[in-house]
């Protein structure tokens, strides 16, 4: 018996690796169309509730935090106009994107969100799982209401919840699709789809802060 | 180094055929209007090659022979780089002219779109896919 339990815990690793090399390899880098605005992908207006139309009638453009070069958010950083890169390994995704030259994490080793999430985590809390030829991604915790979800001013609560689904069609094709949870913004959820191209480029610096000039003429077009 | 025309033409045509987007720092309707499009003529003062965006300024004469420094933002530098522009491409001193849109808050602030040098040739400079008009500036007779 001891020695099947040892057997048992030396085959572990094994396993584990096997578990790795079954998921479908969407390593490389990609990018998908720039998403601006939510809206032209879904065809159709966003589902506010009366505050989220609200919220949105009174967007001031100066306040997109992109604008302060803050952090962009989860689902905006693939919506970007630029490359991201996937790397794979036994319980961890990670994308690194060159738009803001910032990243996420996202764990792929069965771990559930913590109770206690970061107050600050602008990018939130992801978790995933392969079902098939998909990584299936779940997001909370997105850093209160300080992100938007695209730069036509759409903005979420803290109750924005993400689930992203980046199945891979062939070695050079993925389809990303986002559906986007905020009750208190959105009277039901809405979905939208983007094609991922894998890209013949390696990713470059990008300095948000470098040499940053338009807040000043945002400011002024408000008035 | 002299301006790659034949990189920036395919560039250029790469970028508009297959619709490649170049901005991601904000909305084009919150600082242009696409309502003011402007072509200017000057001499290029200054290059900024930088992140979020290069800028680069010209002076043009205005209709009484007074100078005024323009400034112009481009796409972002990584998008340029990857349709053919390098650092040197465009150089303090050269004349061009150049399709843009005003910003909104009446400074002496655009968008470029398209840049033409003397010779006629013109290339794609601008935020293809931010929200503001298709193609390039309308020029003014």
């Amino acid at each position: 018996m001891r020695k099947l339990a040892l057997l048992c815990v030396a085959a572990l690793p094994l396993i584990a690796q096997s578990a790795a090399a079954a998921a479908p390899d969407i390593s490389g880098v990609w990018q998908g169309p720039y998403t601006p605005d939510l809206t032209k992908p879904l065809g159709h207006d966003l589902p506010y509730t009366p505050y989220g139309l609200e919220q949105f009638k009174n967007v001031v453009h100066a306040n997109d935090p992109t604008s302060y070069c803050l952090p962009v958010g989860p689902a905006r950083a693939i919506q970007a106009p630029m490359p991201f890169q996937i790397i794979q390994s036994a319980g961890t995704v990670v994308l690194l994107f060159e738009y803001q030259h910032t990243y996420r994490l996202i764990y792929t080793d069965g771990r559930a969100h913590p109770e206690d999430l970061d107050p600050f985590g602008w990018f939130g809390d992801s978790i995933g799982r392969w079902e098939g030829q998909t990584l299936v991604v779940d997001t909370v915790g997105i850093g209160g209401d300080r992100t938007w979800l695209d730069t036509a001013g759409h903005q979420h609560s803290d109750q924005l919840h993400i689930v992203e689904r980046f199945q891979r069609i062939d070695a050079d094709n993925m389809k990303w699709t986002v559906t986007f949870e905020d009750p208190k913004m959105y009277n039901e959820p809405f979905t939208v789809t983007l094609p991922l191209k894998r890209k013949d480029t390696v990713l470059m610096m990008y300095s948000c802060e470098e040499n940053e000039k338009d807040r000043k003429h945002l400011d002024a077009a408000k008035q | 180094m002299k301006f790659h025309f034949r990189a920036v033409l395919v560039g250029i045509a790469f970028a508009l055929t297959a619709g490649l987007p170049l901005t991601a720092h904000h909305s084009f309707a919150a600082e242009f209007d696409a309502n003011q499009p402007i072509t200017l003529k000057g001499v290029v003062t200054k290059v900024e090659w930088m992140n979020p965006h290069i800028y680069f300024y010209l002076d043009v004469k205005d209709e009484n022979g007074k100078v005024v420094n323009w400034a112009a933002e481009g796409a972002p530098p990584n998008a340029l780089y990857r349709n053919g522009w390098r650092k040197d491409s465009l150089k303090p001193g050269d004349v061009i002219t150049m399709n843009a849109y005003r910003a909104k808050d009446g400074s002496s602030t655009v968008n470029v779109r398209v840049v033409i040098l003397p010779d006629g040739k013109s290339f794609f400079a601008g935020t293809a896919d931010d929200g503001g008009p298709k193609g390039p500036a309308p020029v003014k007779p």
